[in-house]
């Protein structure tokens, strides 16, 4: 059963393409299924429940039926059930040996489809119409339109998952791009009603997608562990905030200082990388976590009086180009953040299959048979530190000019450990395993452990448990780093997407076991 | 103890530990090492080399060096007196570093793993004892006469010395046992995240501040006084039970059948399974003994500063894994050696430099160690090694 199960998840298929797999398939559908249910649970979430009424699909579903609208809220939720359920019943029947046929698929094409349009009726009778029998009195500005934009975005990706199975399946990367990128570039207007905070924490989640990409390079390609990685970060931030700040009456703009951040920090990396590379693996791990943490301990101690001290730097400049005003809004910095993230990751796949990263990957599985096919494993090392700390250098950049406050308790040994997290969740050495890894993990800390706080206290009024409300969830971030890591190492080790390397590795293990005894006697 | 007691054979690059490295191949076993030979200091051409190799060789009176210069500078800073206090101090923080550093270079020396979970077990059981005193009410008990003294550390060192070595145990078994053939890399970021467990539930459960324990106020008084410098009676108790308890795992790893078990498994698992040492079980005491150590180590830490914080093992760890590489990993001598230089080092380095340099300074000595002498001070200078 459970040799059939994995089997069923993570097999490559034979000869497919070098991104096939049914990985992205299943988180996609997973997507859908999250937008789906959020979508309709929203305005429960967000605002207190009866403030508004909003498309409360709740409402409409209890109360008699008063218009056409309401038969659409039915249809509509007969649909969203369907399409939450039937991933979990597709999954129970191949488990029992009979897989759903491609009819089923069809079906879930028509109903997502039907869903979209149907959810898009839905929006005129409400916002256009506003059609008062069937929502009662409708509040402008209410958290209502996220939500059906969501609702929307999730039968338009059930659609696309189901309806376009075989190609998912076969272009994982592309399919995951093309289902995603819509959402992140539009995120900003989709919730154009929400609190400027989903932007921060959306910034947030680019700048550690950005560490973590960058971590990758390191970790994950060249397979060298780096416990210092915040270091970098804090480099590339200390340089934004000393060259646009008042600190030392310098102000340049940023799009000088992104790459000013990311060129010292690949200096310090191949600073810090030029002497250690002989060392092996977990000792270079205890080298980069010293590293790390002498550059706060630096900053900290206000070397050469550059840095401030404990108290940081503060004051850095947001910039302000014509209609692009970054302090008003931190849209701007979502939207660049999103267009520098695509920039690294199509720079790093690239990197990932030159002969760079051909010769990273030779070196993480074998440092002498690659030293013996003549690549130079310095300068081959040396670029892998290089270039995941200049990633590291430019996220700090952004970072500075974002929070406009840099201190150095926010590049202490938790925050690189956090990179590690979501590298090691997602999967090491895969690009779209990362970017996944970073939305999971900041998702739950900085949007779930927050608002468990409330939630609880809400919970325990309920079921009058008072020490619910007692829990201080959001100091629940180590806990949560630290199951990550030995749940993931101990029961996925690739990851939840794991790199096609690590796959067919961790296949073809007892081969490998083998080839080490033979070594060994040798 | 000679110098040889230590676990030998099993410093970084020794074997590798049985078959089943599967990525990341031991290189120690493969034939000639040129591709290694040419590091950075090789392709930067014979001066650089030259200079890497003198800084090498004399690292450890290069070392010696420094601490000297340091001692005297502290002496012409403040005199001797301030000297003698400072190196009072530097024996006593000495003390702990060693005890803590004797777990990391034991583990290391048996499974080749960096327990980054060590010093945070050292944290847990400094809670374990404060527990365990308050449960009891060994505080009154302790400040009460001397005999009530000796009763509460008879009571209070076994009993979180036994809670810290289960949880030792607990902690290889759930998280590094199944990954002891996994690549290498795997055990290392479990032991991060174990580490980062403990730290966070102490931090749900003791809070973000320093929590007192209670137990400052166990042993005090002046014993004699040298010149200006009063030594303490915490003082002599912190450095005695350090040596003490260092001693007698020396003897522990050298006279009983378990210690020469763990000899063996150290030098080659596979051979010592063939000899029919239960590898297990072995492992599960190594653990348990580095554990202890460290709960002692806690106890001691908890007696002379009197207040614990729920990360304070961590830096506390890597400095006390800084003393376990200055002495040779996987040497138990040289990882007491080193605890007590290391102490120095941040004493007087604190002295001179402002004590908000003492941490960088020795993450600093720490790089500069595994960069150009990764064998430690008492380590053999093996070719195929770094």
């Amino acid at each position: 059963m459970r040799k059939r199960f994995a089997a069923f998840v993570s097999t490559v298929p034979p000869g497919g393409p070098a991104s096939a797999g049914t990985g992205v398939f299943w988180i996609l559908a997973a997507t859908a299924s999250g937008f789906l249910i959020i979508g309709w649970l929203l305005p429960w979430f967000v605002g207190p429940y009866d403030a508004g009424v909003g498309f409360s699909a709740q409402d409409a579903l209890i109360s008699p039926p008063t218009g056409v609208g309401t038969f659409l809220i039915y249809i509509l939720a007969v649909a969203m059930v369907v399409l939450l359920l039937s991933p979990l019943a597709e999954v129970v029947m191949r488990l029992r040996g009979r897989p759903f046929g491609p009819r089923a698929d069809r079906i879930r094409l028509y109903l997502g489809l039907a869903g979209v349009v149907l959810t898009g009726v839905v929006w005129l009778l409400y916002r256009v119409i506003q059609e008062e029998p069937l929502f009662g009195s409708v509040v402008p500005g209410e958290i209502s339109d996220s939500a059906i934009w969501l609702t929307m975005y999730g039968f338009a990706l059930a659609a696309l998952v189901y309806g376009a199975r075989k190609w998912v399946v076969a272009r994982q990367t592309l399919a995951f791009g093309t289902a995603l990128l819509p959402f992140g570039i539009f995120l900003p207007l989709m919730f154009h009603q929400a609190p400027d905070f989903l932007l921060w924490a959306a910034g947030s989640l680019a700048i550690y997608m950005l560490l973590a990409l960058g971590l990758n390079v390191v970790v994950g390609f060249a397979g060298l562990l780096d416990l210092g990685y915040a270091a970098f970060f804090a480099i590339g931030a200390y340089a934004c905030a000393s060259f646009a700040s008042p600190i030392h009456n310098i102000h340049w703009p940023l799009w000088i200082l992104i790459f000013i951040g990311a060129a010292i920090a690949s200096l310090f990396g191949a600073i810090l990388g030029a002497p250690t590379l002989r060392l092996r693996g977990d000792y270079l791990a205890i080298v980069t976590l010293g590293f790390g943490e002498i550059i706060p301990d630096l900053a900290t101690n206000n070397v050469f009086n550059l840095t401030g001290g404990p108290n940081g730097i503060s004051g850095i400049d947001q910039p302000h180009w014509g209609f692009m005003d970054f302090s008003e809004s931190p849209r701007w910095y979502y939207w660049s953040l999103l267009l520098v993230s695509i920039a690294v990751i199509i720079l790093l796949r690239n990197i990932e299959q030159a002969r760079v990263g051909r010769a990273w990957v030779a070196l993480r599985e074998d440092e002498v048979a690659a030293a013996a096919t003549g690549i130079n494993t310095t300068t081959t090392k040396l670029l892998a530190f290089a270039i995941g700390a200049s990633v590291s250098g430019l996220a700090g950049a952004f970072y500075g000019s974002l929070v406009t406050v840099v201190t150095p308790d926010d590049f202490s040994f938790s925050v690189s450990i956090a990179v590690l997290s979501i590298v090691v969740l997602g999967g090491i050495g895969n690009i779209v395993g990362v970017i996944l890894g970073a939305v999971i993990l900041t998702f739950v800390i900085f949007w779930v452990l927050p608002n468990m706080d409330s939630w609880s206290t809400t919970l325990s009024s309920t079921v009058h448990i008072p020490a619910l409300a007692n829990i201080n969830f959001s100091s629940y971030t180590y806990i949560i780093y630290g199951i990550a890591l030995i749940l993931m190492m101990l029961l996925r080790p690739g990851g939840l997407l794991p790199s096609r390397a690590r796959r067919i590795e961790l296949e073809s293990a007892e081969e490998s076991e083998s080839l080490a005894a033979v070594q060994g006697i040798a | 103890m000679s110098e040889q007691s230590g676990i030998p054979g099993a410093g970084p690059g020794g074997t590798g530990g049985g078959a089943g490295t599967v990525t990341l191949v031991d290189q120690g076993n493969l034939g000639p090492r040129t591709a290694e030979g040419r590091g950075v200091f090789g392709a930067a051409g014979p001066p650089l080399r030259f200079l890497y190799g003198l800084v090498s060789k004399n690292f450890g009176a290069l070392l010696l060096l420094l601490i000297v210069a340091s001692i005297f500078g502290t002496f012409v800073q403040g005199g001797a007196t301030l000297m003698g206090n400072q190196i009072k101090n530097a024996l006593v923080l000495g003390a702990i570093y060693a005890l803590v550093a004797i777990g990391y270079t034991m583990v290391y020396g048996i499974i080749e793993l960096i327990n980054f979970a060590h010093g945070d077990v050292f944290t847990v059981s400094g809670f374990y004892a404060v527990f365990i005193a308050n449960t009891l009410h060994l505080n009154q008990l302790a400040t009460s006469s001397g005999g009530g003294l000796l009763l509460a550390l008879v009571i209070v060192f076994p009993l979180s010395m036994l809670a810290a070595g289960l949880t030792g145990m607990a902690i290889e078994f759930v998280a590094y046992r199944r990954l002891r053939d996994a690549p290498r890399l795997a055990p290392l970021i479990t032991a991060i995240g174990v580490s980062f467990l403990i730290e966070g539930v102490m931090l749900v459960r003791e809070g973000p501040d320093y929590v007192t324990t209670g137990q400052a106020s166990w042993i005090n008084g002046t014993a004699f006084t040298i010149g200006k410098v009063s030594i303490g009676y915490t003082d002599i108790f912190v450095v005695g039970t350090a040596l003490f308890l260092m001693f007698a795992l020396g003897a522990f790893v050298q006279r009983t059948r378990l210690g020469k078990a763990m000899r063996s498994t150290a030098q080659d698992r596979t051979a010592a399974l063939l000899c029919g040492i239960n590898i297990n079980r072995t492992i599960s005491a190594t653990f348990f003994i580095g554990s202890a150590l460290a709960a002692a180590a806690a106890v001691i830490y908890s007696i002379n500063y009197g207040d614990l914080k729920w990360n304070i093992g961590f830096r506390l760890g890597i400095i006390a894994f800084t003393a376990a590489v200055l002495g040779g990993i996987g040497n138990i001598v040289g990882a007491g050696v080193g605890g007590f230089l290391i102490g120095l080092i941040y004493v007087f380095g604190g002295s001179l430099l402002g004590g908000e340099w003492s941490e960088a300074l020795i993450f600093a000595i720490l790089v500069l160690i595994l960069t150009f002498r990764p064998v430690g001070l008492f380590g053999v200078e093996v070719s195929t090694r770094a």
